[in-house]
């Protein structure tokens, strides 16, 4: 178990956070740029003494502000996986991950390092020096490398961010199988929840230097806690004033036009969100207007596909987006330009109560 | 139009400087034929003074070597209080005129190394230090953070990524210090003329033997230069190629 | 080194083409003097007379050179780059000691321990110093140039070794004592005739020609008396 607590001023950002992580369970720290999750690795590994906090790992305590215990770095068993790996570029591969195995006797180090490597399916470029290894061999030394510490927790900065869109699948899978694997608390930090999604086992949103809300990647999107929490987890929002209508339901009047309902009693200024893959697309004039689903008047901006999915771009006039499969883009002739109507359900539409500072949040 | 200009401009301006920079150096070599050369380095404490000159820099550039870079690397990396002012500190003897330094060495030492070998060695570091000490403070400097940060978390003290990490991905910059601090040693008078006196074999290292020779026997003076020159560009050159070759085996 | 100082300054001086300004190049034993008689369109430049000659036959040229001794003055008038030298001055070889030291005599050099500057074979205080040593017997002479721990480039070197606190002893002119330094004369038998040659180097103009004559009786002679130089 490893558990963390930690406040901090780092420039115009402070930092206040506190989390646990029991062994063989991955958190995944996700936010925007500068939201302080790197510090929070930092703070763990001994690289960054916080202005108060406490830092266990297991029975050892390896920082504690209130008790004067601050042990460096070294003494601390963190495998840390750097951002850019920092694989030290005046070693071969296999002299990296023998970095850390100084607790071997000398002779023993090599065939250790190897084996590591193998484990990895770099065995055969276990004399390679970083520069000539590609991104996906170098995030696997430095994975390998990490572990070869035994560490007692592992912390991985961004470990997919520098790969290209086509490895990061991969190395995605096997990463989350290698950490499974460990048996040891893991925390991960990135900027992109679906990264996060994939390797944590929960999830934690950090803004401004907090943690915002913390759980499975499900209830996150099921259930975001905030305006800021919807839009990073990939929902559509829209902002608009809610008001209760005769038949029990909400209707939100949105922002520059249209109307949808929600079972969610809320009143005032609201954001509605609703996932991408919840939302249709239909022609205009076929819809009945009678019926339970929200419709909304849009125009047709971009047709992205993203992987098997066809992300289509749409205006209400607010931005929104609908997921659909390429055969119904196809046999729609959904086009940019073209009017059509998106249309989902009533229960799928989430009401969270908007702060005039939150309206900011939602980025358009 | 603009641009040929400029280029020819630049062109021209880069011929200018090196040929008021080579051709010094080349009018030694032209001035003395080989055959004189050679017999004027065979006569009466030529080869003492190059000897001398050779043992004295050797001392004080191991000296700077050794102290030098552990304190480079505390300068290059850590923050502490006043630390804009100790690195004017030690950078001062690259600003003082050598007669100025041998004044403040007497100023702090007096007279009692006057006269010894030793007095040479502490001249020479002094004068040479800061050269060095700024090259290898810029080489710690621009060693990547989270190489050294990625050391300490692998379990390495602070001394073993200093020795392990810092100082290989910095031997670039260090060898380019030692150089220039080589050079500046091998070149040194005033400030040992002053500190340490002139005696063949003792404390007349190259410099004031073709200070002494070249009012009386030029040729043996330019003798003397030419060896001097060709010993500096030697060791020049072996810490390019030294440095170039681990460069190129980085990243 | 100050060579390269000196010569850029006698170039700069000499091929300014300023014939307002008069430069003379000097030994360093005559800095004070020359220094206070000399006006303010003179330009002067003290260094070793070895130094000084050794510039003039390289090609830089001052108006008026004058030296410690007489004999490259001599060589250089033989070289035809100087009309002919005149003795101007004389000045006396001393044993400059510390003041409070126990050295006496010439003898207490030989003693083992003593440190002593002379100056380098090249330069006229040097060569005057072996000079007088010659005149000893060779036992003293070898045990006295055993001593010496310093061949300075200049008189002035010897004297700042003294004044240091280095050397026990130095062989300079009696015209170079400073405070805190006193002289122990030479046996008249050992004293070298240190005698001063200056001349107008060729093609300089009427300038230093008058130099010269203030040099041999007029105001810089008088300035030379005062600092203890003898005159002809």
């Amino acid at each position: 178990m490893l558990r963390i607590a930690a406040e901090a001023t780092l420039g115009d950002l402070e930092l206040d956070v506190a989390a646990e992580v029991a062994a063989g369970e991955c958190l995944a720290l996700a936010g925007p740029s500068g939201a302080g999750k790197s510090s929070v690795l930092r703070v763990i590994s001994g690289l960054l003494r916080p202005r108060r906090g406490s830092v266990a790992c297991g029975e050892r305590v390896w920082l504690d502000t209130e008790r004067g215990i601050d042990l460096p770095p070294d003494e601390r068993r963190c495998g840390y996986v750097f951002q850019d790996y920092a694989l030290f570029p005046h070693l071969s591969a296999w002299q990296n991950v023998a970095y850390a195995l100084t607790r071997l006797p000398r002779r023993e180090r090599r065939p250790r390092a190897v084996e590591l490597l193998e484990r990895f399916g770099l065995g055969d470029r276990a004399e390679a020096r970083p520069r000539t290894l590609s991104g996906g061999e170098r995030q696997r030394v430095a994975v390998a490398r990490a572990l070869a510490v035994e560490p007692a927790a592992l912390l991985l900065d961004e470990p997919l961010s520098a790969l290209d869109a086509r490895t990061r699948a991969a190395a995605g899978r096997e990463l989350a199988a290698v950490l499974h694997a460990a048996g040891v608390p893991a925390l991960l930090v990135t900027h992109d929840f679906q990264e996060a999604a994939l390797l944590g086992d929960r999830v934690g949103v950090m803004d401004g230097g907090r943690i915002v809300q913390l759980g499975t990647a499900g209830e996150l999107a099921a259930e975001p806690a905030s305006p800021f929490v919807a839009d990073f987890t990939g929902a559509v929002v829209l902002t608009g004033v809610a008001a209760p209508a005769a038949d029990g339901l909400t209707r939100v009047t949105l922002d520059g036009g249209g109307e949808v309902t929600s079972p969610e009693p809320a009143a005032g200024p609201v954001a509605v969100t609703v996932y991408p893959w919840e939302i249709a697309l239909a022609p205009r004039g076929t819809i009945d207007p009678g019926s339970a689903r929200n419709h909304l008047d849009v125009e047709i901006v971009s047709v992205t596909a993203v992987g098997s999915r066809v992300r289509v771009g749409l205006a209400a006039p607010q931005p929104l987006a609908a997921e659909l499969t390429g055969p119904a883009v196809t046999a729609m002739h959904i086009a940019p330009g073209q009017r059509a109507v998106a249309t989902w359900k009533a229960t799928a539409t989430r009401l969270l109560p908007l702060t005039p500072q939150g309206s900011d949040e939602v980025r358009h | 139009m603009r641009s040929a200009w400029f280029g020819i401009a630049t062109g021209v301006a880069l011929a200018a400087a090196l040929a008021f920079l080579t051709l010094p150096v080349v009018a030694i070599f032209v001035d003395s034929p080989p055959a004189d050369l050679i017999s004027a380095l065979g006569e009466e404490g030529a080869l003492d003074a190059l000897w001398l000159s050779l043992k004295t820099t050797a001392a004080a550039l191991a000296i700077i070597v050794v102290v030098g870079t552990p304190a480079a690397y505390l300068l290059a990396t850590r923050r502490f209080p006043a630390r804009a002012l100790v690195i004017t500190l030690v950078e001062l003897p690259l600003v003082l005129p050598p007669a100025v330094a041998g004044i403040a060495l007497l100023a702090a030492l007096g007279p009692s190394l006057t006269f010894t070998t030793g007095a040479v060695v502490v001249a020479l570091t002094f004068v040479a230090s800061p050269f060095y000490l700024r090259q290898a403070q810029a080489a710690f400097a621009s060693v990547d953070r989270s190489w050294l940060e990625a050391s300490r978390t692998l379990g390495a003290s602070e001394a073993r990524t200093f020795a392990r990490v810092a100082i290989p991905t910095a031997v670039p910059g260090l060898m380019a210090g030692g150089a220039l601090a080589l050079g500046r040693a091998l070149g040194e008078f005033g400030a040992t003329l002053m500190f340490a006196g002139s005696l063949q074999g003792v404390t007349q290292t190259a410099p004031l033997a073709i200070y002494q020779r070249f009012s009386t026997d030029f040729d043996a003076a330019l003798a003397l230069s030419a060896v001097l020159v060709a010993v500096s560009a030697a060791i020049l050159l072996t810490a390019k190629l030294f440095g170039g070759w681990d460069a190129a085996d980085r990243r | 080194m100050r060579w390269l100082l000196i010569a850029a300054l006698l170039v700069a001086l000499a091929g300014c083409g300023d014939d307002d300004e008069l430069v003379v190049s000097a030994a360093s034993s005559l800095t004070e003097p020359l220094t206070t008689c000399s006006g303010d369109d003179v330009k002067l430049a003290f260094g070793g007379s070895d130094e000084l000659a050794a510039q003039i036959r390289q090609g830089v040229k001052p108006d008026v050179y004058a030296a410690a001794n007489m004999e490259l003055p001599n060589e250089l008038y033989e070289e035809g780059l100087l009309e002919e030298p005149l003795t101007f001055a004389f000045n006396e070889l001393v044993i400059a000691v510390p003041d409070g030291s126990e050295i006496t005599a010439v003898g207490a050099l030989a003693r083992p321990g003593v440190k002593l500057a002379i100056g380098a074979e090249t330069v006229p205080v040097g060569s005057y110093t072996r000079a007088a040593l010659s005149r000893l017997p060779p036992e003293q002479e070898r045990k006295i140039l055993g001593n010496v721990r310093s061949e300075e480039p200049d008189v002035k070197g010897v004297v700042g070794k003294l004044t240091q606190g280095a050397a026990d002893a130095g062989f300079v002119y009696r015209t170079d004592l400073v405070d805190g330094l006193k002289a122990v004369a030479l046996p008249q038998r050992l004293q070298p005739n240190v005698a001063y040659g200056a001349a107008a180097v060729k093609g300089a103009g009427d300038d230093a020609r008058r130099y010269l004559a203030s040099l041999n009786g007029g105001a810089c002679a008088e300035a030379l008396r005062a600092a203890g130089f003898g005159t002809p």
